[in-house]
């Protein structure tokens, strides 16, 4: 069942770009970028790696769970619902930026808040489903999405079209120190982990985490391409430019024998789908947490019927999203956009070495 | 016992009581005429009694068919299932002597096969049952017999491998089928609504089969087969959509031939659900989505419709699935010619007469015959429709309406449960060490 966590962990690695994480890192491109790749990558294994390990020790329970065994009611109570704010904003930036990349790109005419309200009403549908439910989601939006992403990536590595020079220039701004922002976004990719927060309530009690070691080589690779291919097609200091700078790479590259002639429609579609199981996913694990402080709730991962309570909570989701879109936007998207990253990740730092020494403080006393 | 009987019935002409006598003793007999076979009364109650070969009071005894009722609250229904009621020295006995009318042996016609067994299932339960067990001999095999509504008295029975059976989705089938309220089964469509209970459900999440293949196939994977009286489909539950998907034939040919023909059934639904909404969205909204020379083409092709695409799409939609309806509700003989008529001639003059474009016409023929692809009857009538919310989308939001939608229509689909088990699911390998996904129940 190995496998239901890798999905956790390429959804989350590809869907960096929609969280402006190449953006910030291009912008530290002369100042710490790569080398907050190197550190970043380390960073995020060594999380990985304890997270994963303590999670072993808790089958079939949740963070919530884990939380509730170790502290009495109320700490318990407020981590978690920390936990949720945090999951929430994550989807909402997500959504929030793609409804602005539907409308640059697709349907100029239609108001984005019409087409976030879209997006917000199908994914809140689908986060209110079981958790079960949501896993197959993730696994089918992830089979289907992740061949055509490769072969997107792929596709520009081996174009002819890539300076390979400029890549070097940048490459060797590697002895620059990291920065906190630039180490925050490219520890980002690492994270797909922390769904396990939720989801490790699904696995059988004999789950054993195998392959740990994939997960950094898939995190590094999709990192090195996400940062340094928009560098080599658009120049050391034009890269600056985009926002949205893997649309636009995307749109410099061309399918000579498709129907679909310009690779951005094709990226666009493909990641409209991820955003949409991204949200779903993010969206589903907040409103369990949430549902985790309710007195009396009871955590169940496949309910035949809906509570009502699942739907309460993802229309307050909904109706928060709707609000942040009203009140920012674009720029402003980004800057809360990348003050999150920075505190995402002191807040998965600390609370996963916390869970790792818990853990091993438990299985002493027992 | 003809007093009270009289009592119990309406008038009927066809409810016939005889008292006879023959030197041993008196019987009274009662048979509803049409309901039994006239051969069996002779030769097991008239001829016997008459002849006086061997004592009948002993044979009433010996012979086990002869049942002893010991409860009067049994005879009418006794009667109605086509038994006899004989009444001899203070005892009531009662004799199977049912007349069941069916299809002689039947072959398959909703889902043939070239190879693979030919015959169906059969209208008399007993035929199908028999075909079941002589194609699945084990010992393990477990038949169990209900009775469905209060006024029809429908006979089922559910059968399973005692050994392979899921015993959370068979104590779930068993509570469903004692709590099914209603007064009238005969299809096993009815029955199958019935079952899984939910009033407006979109996909089928119960296989009806009429193939006894399938049906051992089925049972040998533990699931449980619902057989009803009178009609030659049964019921296999749970299944999962991947089960609609797989034709008989798949396990009987060559292997890299049904691979494919799996992937182009997939392929298939993918389009005749997509198809018209993604016409729409490209004419309408992103027409720059394809290369310069298609979209120019798809362009040229339009020039000549004076409305928007979606109005051109709502005729041919119209005008297709008209023809598909009144193909399947006509006789055969005139069927072909409604085809012909409405695919040829229509498709080609609407072109010509500018009501709609040819890529139009190449679209809507595509959606049809895709449809037709699918190799079970009651998926592909639900595909049919799935098309429709996709294309309303589609008016306001586009190609982002048409992915939005398939995100929705996955969504519910893996939220869908067949008795309990995921109706929609990748199963990979499961090594029986690992246990699976959402087993485990949380205090």
């Amino acid at each position: 069942m190995n496998r239901y966590v890798f999905y956790n962990f390429i959804l989350v690695s590809f869907i960096n770009l929609m969280l402006y994480v190449p953006h910030i890192l291009i912008q530290y491109r002369y100042t710490g970028a790569v080398s907050s790749i190197a550190a970043g990558s380390v960073i995020g294994t060594v999380l990985l790696y304890l997270y994963t390990s303590a999670l072993a020790r808790y089958p079939g329970k949740g963070l919530p769970e884990i939380l509730k065994i170790h502290f009495p009611g109320w700490p318990a109570t407020v981590l978690t619902l920390f936990f949720a704010i945090m999951w929430w904003f994550a989807t909402t930036v997500v959504v929030v930026a793609y409804a602005i990349l539907i409308n640059r790109f697709f349907n100029p005419d239609v108001n984005t808040t019409v087409i976030l309200l879209t997006l917000v009403l199908a994914c809140g549908y689908a986060a209110t489903r079981s958790t079960l439910t949501v896993m197959f989601v993730i696994e089918i939006g992830v089979i289907i999405n992740a061949p055509i992403i490769m072969f997107i990536l792929f596709k520009a590595v081996r174009s002819p079209q890539l300076n390979w020079d400029a890549i070097r220039v940048v490459a060797n701004y590697i002895t620059a120190m990291p920065s906190i922002t630039a180490l925050a976004a490219a520890s980002f990719v690492f994270t797909g982990y922390i769904n396990l927060s939720l989801f490790n309530r699904l696995f059988p009690p004999n789950f054993r985490f195998k392959f740990r070691w994939v997960y950094p080589t898939f995190g590094l690779a999709i990192l090195l391409v996400t940062f340094f291919v928009p560098i080599g097609f658009h120049g050391t200091e034009t890269v600056n430019r985009y926002i949205y700078i893997w649309s636009v790479t995307a749109d410099s590259l061309l399918m000579q024998y498709g129907f679909i002639e310009r690779v951005l429609f094709l990226f666009l579609i493909v990641f409209l789908n991820l955003t949409l199981v991204y949200t779903m996913s993010g969206c589903h694990q907040a409103m369990e947490f949430i549902k985790s402080c309710l007195p009396g709730e009871k955590a169940e991962i496949d309910s035949p019927e809906t509570p009502v309570s699942n739907y309460v909570i993802v229309s307050c989701f909904a109706l928060l999203t709707m609000i942040f879109q009203l009140l920012t936007n674009e720029k402003l998207n980004m800057q809360i956009t990348s003050y999150w990253l920075v505190l995402r990740m002191f807040i998965e730092f600390f609370s996963v070495i916390g869970i790792f020494i818990l853990s091993r403080r438990r299985s002493r006393a027992v | 016992m003809l007093e009270r009987i009289r009592l119990l019935f309406a008038e009927a002409v066809d409810l016939k009581m005889e008292t006879l006598a023959n030197s041993e003793m008196t019987i009274e007999i009662a048979y509803i005429a049409p309901l039994c076979e006239e051969k069996k009364v002779n030769d097991f109650i008239i001829v016997p009694f008459t002849k006086e070969e061997y004592s009948f009071r002993k044979q009433l005894g010996i012979n086990p068919d002869y049942r002893l009722v010991e409860d009067p609250a049994y005879w009418q229904e006794l009667l109605l299932r086509g038994h006899i009621l004989i009444k001899a020295a203070d005892h009531i006995y009662s004799f199977d002597a049912a007349r069941v009318i069916s299809v002689e042996n039947p072959q398959t016609q909703v889902e043939s096969a070239i190879q693979g067994p030919q015959l169906a299932l059969s209208e008399d339960i007993r035929i199908s049952l028999n075909l079941v067990r002589s194609m699945y001999p084990s010992p393990d095999l477990s038949v169990e017999e209900h009775t469905i509504g209060s006024l029809s008295k429908t006979p089922i029975m559910t059968v399973y491998d005692q050994r392979r059976v899921d015993p959370t989705v068979l104590d779930n089938v068993r509570k469903k089928l004692t709590t099914i309220n209603v007064e009238m089964v005969h299809a096993a469509g009815e029955l199958e609504k019935l079952l899984v209970g939910k009033r407006k459900h979109l996909f089928p999440t119960a296989l009806i089969t009429e193939r006894p293949d399938r049906i051992t196939r089925a049972i040998a994977r533990g699931k449980i087969i619902v057989l009803i009286k009178g009609n030659m489909f049964a019921i296999i539950l749970p299944a999962t959509f991947f089960d609609f998907m797989q034709a008989v034939e798949d396990s009987y040919d060559s292997y890299w031939m049904t691979r494919f023909l799996v992937f182009l059934r997939y392929a298939s639904i993918l389009l005749t659900i997509t198809l018209p909404a993604f016409y729409i969205s490209v004419v309408s909204y992103n027409p720059e989505l394809f290369r310069v020379q298609l979209a120019f083409s798809i362009a040229g092709s339009r020039s000549a419709v004076p409305y928007p695409s979606f109005v051109e799409v709502f005729i041919m939609l119209f005008m297709i699935e008209t023809l598909v309806e009144a193909s399947i509700r006509l006789p055969r003989y005139i069927g072909s010619t409604a085809t012909t008529v409405g695919g040829l001639i229509l498709g080609q003059a609407a072109q010509q007469a500018g009501l709609v474009s040819s890529i139009m016409i190449i679209v809507t023929s595509v959606v049809a015959i895709s449809n037709f692809v699918i190799p079970v009857n009651s998926l592909s009538f639900a595909v049919r429709f799935l098309k429709y919310p996709l294309i309303l989308i589609s008016i306001f939001f586009g190609i982002s309406g048409v992915a939005i939608g398939m995100f929705i229509y996955i969504t519910y689909l893996c939220n869908l449960r067949s008795f309990g088990k995921p109706y929609f699911r990748f199963f990979g390998k499961l090594r029986h060490l690992e246990g699976d996904v959402g087993q485990v129940k949380l205090k």
